[in-house]
């Protein structure tokens, strides 16, 4: 990194010399490899190192950022040269302000045990079998593994120096059973945060069977349920159906910058616009959903983020009242609170913006049993397969691929074919009576934002999710 | 430093340092340099610039075991790493059950007119008085507040195959989008424009800001759409996303893995009998256009569907030998996730005939209609049977007695088979597009599509 960390400093002492009032340069080594399976057979395998500073500068209250791939000081001043060029032409009359100077210093890793470096192809290809080995009686099923290795180091003309290592397998299938009409399809990530060891501590393995069995028994068994569809029904939803909702209907329209309209062209804007925070209801009591990047062995892990602010946990809803959005340093500013270390960049190309780390509905007291027994007719939706939410994130779908059917207090044998959750954002939280105390993280994903696009890892979850009086969706 | 000259100098290093130790190498070299100006609430928010270098390799190793990698260089040293790791990489992988060869004959290549904008140096410079140019006609429409992208480039491409190929290619590129909003977040509207010579696009950029205004401005008052069955208007930009899809699963990797509904419906009427799509890599301003595929391939246009039938899919040189048929000269380096592209077939660009009806006798029917100016967030629940939903965004019409009456919260919930299916016109209106919802350059017109289901909240 020895290259790299000279050009990296080189960048903010040049970007400081020609004028920017700030610069950040963020350096990142990436170590790739991927292998990919269609029915249990080799597609192909590559790798991708890749290497390369991305520089953030602000200038007479303009932003402009430059990447370049080649450790060159002559492309590096290039760079520099214009993006300060291209960010004075800008021109704005209301000049971006990062607010009070931030100078940490710091060193932060993702636990590991097993190094993914250390790990060889074979080994990849071993564990690649045995994961196909869970899939075979499928009709049609897909593997991709990528473990990847990312070294960072960010410096600051505020004086910051953070260097922070992450490691994580991303490990994704798509999964195809046949049924006695159609199939049921289903994608499922697994991806694993740390080392290779997570292999064996997530339980990947036994949880891809659970998963196959699963999706094999609803695509023969499940059937529409027209009680279901005749009244207002209680739905139960697992961790993973939970974790789905949290990231998007909570956590999505708590981003600072879709607020305040920095998004609106493209992921679109929120409906938090109009509300108060502190003082919006949006959901019920029972309805506390968090945020929080420290937890190891988490898809959204870091424990600095992008521009150098120390991470901590937010509580984005509290008792169903809006209670803090995501920021950044520049938002942080606009909303007068200054930021909560949620500026994440995908690659050194890709400017920091505000994400997701690991977005979840906190758990309650209740055991999944006790939600159960005080549910006349409903059901319980364990996993989902099509889901999609407007760009306010205010009208949402979530469409069920595992779910049982709830009757006189006993959760039943019987699946149910593809039930659906079609309803705002406001409508879905007040419905919530009550969260078990099962807290599990079993939606990991890469979240999608941005343009260009910045995919990140992140993972969601929550206890089981009780709703009161859903009407089931999906009809026209 | 490298630069334009190195490109064709390190492709050669590649394939003659991996000649000898492999059964085949492809390498391609990649020199570009993007800018991108974004911007929202009336201003410019961020300038970016993307230089980049890469060094692209397929290689073929003991019969067919296939491996890529993908690396920034800067040296013959560096080149020549590249080509041992990844030698050292593919030898431990098996074989791939995807590749059965690539293109062994040299050919002349075509080259393609259009494809690079010589004044794209200058277009920098004048870039960012054309984005507030368009903000400001998108104010002068009504709009409150204006966001978007313009995003602009130019590429260099050596390439060169160890069975013969070589090549060279050059382009330049544009996408703009802007997005009006009035005071209220569901009162919006979309502007799009997009091609190969930004220099020439100035007033299509300033009329996509007029038209995110205008239909902005015409979204006010916007009511609660009701669920139920509906003729559907899609404009150009909805109807490449949505009846792209049906272009798109024309292509045999999509049916192998289960993410296609055509694998058992090749020589079938699909569509009605005056819907014909191509897949032209030859298309003047084609974003997508290219003289020669990933193999080194001459490209050509060819019918995906004719009359309505499914006539072809795309293939490459592997996956017409286990389909028993030609290469459409379609291969690409598709990417499998982090690290890992593979050869496979793609589309191009995808052009649908223009249609002839003007958009007033598109919206002419005797049955409920909605008219979608744009589109987001599909999602399917199985891509077999091509059950899908996506969500209207921005300006929504219902059109009843010949008025236009603004609507919002819908969400179109149908299949993509039965409404392909049930296309009943074109509009004469067709033109290219390319943006967040559509990665596959797509010339299409308006469409008119009969009996499809829109559903809405329940609470």
């Amino acid at each position: 990194m020895t290259d790299g960390k000279d050009i990296t400093e080189y960048c903010v002492k040049l970007g400081s010399e020609l004028g920017a009032k700030y610069v950040e340069a963020r350096y990142e080594n990436e170590r790739a490899r991927g292998l990919a399976y269609r029915n249990g057979e080799p597609i192909s395998g590559g790798t991708k190192p890749s290497v390369g500073i991305g520089v953030r500068l602000l200038v007479d209250g303009n932003m402009g950022f430059a990447s370049f791939d080649r450790m060159d000081r002559e492309i590096a001043k290039d760079a520099i040269q214009v993006a300060l060029k291209m960010a004075r032409n800008a021109q704005r009359e209301e000049h971006i302000d990062m607010g009070e100077p931030v100078a940490n210093k710091a060193k932060w890793t993702t636990d590991v045990k097993e190094p993914l470096s250390d790990v060889d192809i074979d080994t990849l290809m071993d564990t690649a079998k045995e994961l196909n080995a869970q899939m075979k009686d499928l009709a049609q099923f897909m593997l991709v593994v990528n473990p990847t290795v990312v070294d960072k180091y960010i410096v600051t003309s505020d004086g910051t120096e953070i260097t922070g290592h992450i490691s994580y397998i991303k490990l994704w299938t798509l999964l195809t059973a046949k049924g006695k009409v159609e199939s049921e399809q289903k994608y499922l990530d697994m991806t694993q945060s740390g080392g290779w060891e997570r292999i064996k501590e997530g339980n990947v393995v036994e949880t891809l069977g659970d998963e196959v069995r699963l999706i094999q028994k609803a695509a023969l068994t499940a059937r529409k349920v027209p009680e279901l569809m005749e009244r207002p029904i209680d739905m139960i939803v697992g961790p993973e159906v939970a974790g789905i909702i949290a990231h998007e209907n909570v956590g999505h329209p708590s981003e600072g910058d879709r607020i305040m309209g920095r998004e609106g062209a493209q992921a679109g804007e929120s409906f938090w616009r109009d509300l108060k925070i502190g003082e919006s209801r949006v959901g019920s009591d029972a309805v506390t959903v968090s945020e929080d990047p420290t937890i190891p062995n988490t898809g959204g892990f870091y424990l600095y983020d992008d521009e150098g602010v120390k991470a901590r946990k937010r509580i984005l809803i509290k008792n169903g009242i809006l209670n803090e959005p995501l920021l950044n340093r520049e938002f942080g500013v606009k909303f007068g609170t200054g930021s909560n270390g949620s500026a994440r960049a995908s690659s050194y190309n890709r400017e920091p913006i505000i994400r997701m780390a690991n977005t979840y509905f906190e758990p309650g007291d209740h055991s999944l049993e006790e939600l159960i027994e005080d549910v006349k007719l409903g059901c319980l939706m364990k996993s989902f397969t099509e889901w999609n939410i407007d760009d306010r994130r205010y009208q949402s779908k979530y469409t069920g691929c595992v779910a049982y059917l709830i009757k006189n207090g006993e959760l039943t044998d019987t699946m149910v074919r593809r039930p659906v959750m079609e309803t705002t954002s406001v409508g879905l939280l007040s419905a919530v009576d009550a969260v078990s105390n099962n807290l599990r993280f079993d939606f990991p994903g890469t979240c999608g934002k941005s343009d260009p696009m910045q995919g990140v890892p992140v993972y969601a979850g929550g206890g089981e999710v009780r709703f009161r009086d859903i009407r089931l969706g999906g009809v026209g | 430093m490298t630069n334009l000259d190195d490109l064709k100098s390190y492709v050669d290093i590649a394939v003659d340092h991996a000649k000898e130790k492999t059964d085949g190498v492809i390498a391609r070299g990649v020199l570009s340099s993007n800018s991108q100006i974004r911007f929202s609430q009336n201003a410019i928010d961020i300038n970016k610039r993307w230089e980049s270098f890469s060094l692209q390799l397929f290689l073929i190793v003991e019969g067919a075991k296939t491996g890529f990698s993908e690396r920034s260089v800067s040296s013959a040293e560096d080149v020549k790493k590249a080509v041992d790791d990844t030698i050292e990489f593919t030898k431990r992988l098996p074989e791939s059950i995807f590749f059965a060869g690539v293109e062994d004959n040299v050919h002349d290549y075509k080259v393609i007119a259009g494809t690079f904008d010589s004044k794209i140096d200058d277009f920098s410079d004048k870039a960012p008085g054309l984005v507030n140019a368009a903000i400001d006609a998108a104010r002068a429409q009504g709009a409150k507040r204006v966001a978007g992208a313009l995003k602009f480039g130019k590429e260099f491409q050596s390439f060169r195959s160890s069975y013969g190929p070589e090549g060279s290619t050059r382009s330049t590129s544009f996408d703009l989008n802007v997005r009006a909003f009035m005071d209220e977040l569901d009162h919006s509207g979309q502007g799009l424009e997009c091609g190969t010579k930004p220099s020439q696009a100035l007033s299509g950029m300033i009329e996509a800001g007029a038209q995110a205004g205008r239909l902005a401005k015409q979204a006010v008052g916007a009511k609660q759409g009701k669920p139920g069955t509906y003729d559907l208007v899609m404009n150009p930009t909805v109807a490449a996303n949505v009846m792209g899809f049906m272009v798109g699963s024309a292509n045999p990797f999509m049916v192998m893995i289960g993410m296609s509904p055509l694998g058992d419906k090749m020589g079938q009427q699909l569509g009605p009998e005056f819907l014909t799509v191509a897949d032209d890599p030859r298309m003047a301003g084609g974003l997508a256009s290219r003289p020669f595929d990933a193999e080194g391939t001459p490209t050509r246009t060819f019918n995906i569907y004719e009359e309505g039938v499914l006539k072809s899919f795309v293939h490459n040189t592997s996956t017409a030998k286990m389909f028993e048929t030609e290469s459409t000269g379609s291969s690409r380096l598709v990417g499998l996730g982090q690290g890992l592209k593979m050869l496979l077939p793609d589309n191009s660009n995808i052009v649908f005939e223009n249609g002839d009806r003007s958009f007033e006798e598109l919206l002419e029917g005797n049955k409920p209609t909605i008219y979608v100016t744009s589109n987001w967030y599909t999602r399917f629940t199985n891509y077999q049977t091509g059950d899908f939903s996506t969500i209207p965004r921005d300006a929504m019409f219902l059109i009843e007695k010949g008025e236009m009456k603004p609507i919002k919260n819908v969400r179109i919930s149908d299949s993509m088979l039965r409404m392909f299916a049930n296309i009943t016109a074109f509009g004469n209106n067709r033109r290219q597009i390319y943006w967040w919802e559509v990665d596959t350059p797509t010339f299409i017109p308006s469409v008119r599509i009969a009996d499809c289901r829109i559903t809405a909240a329940t609470q």
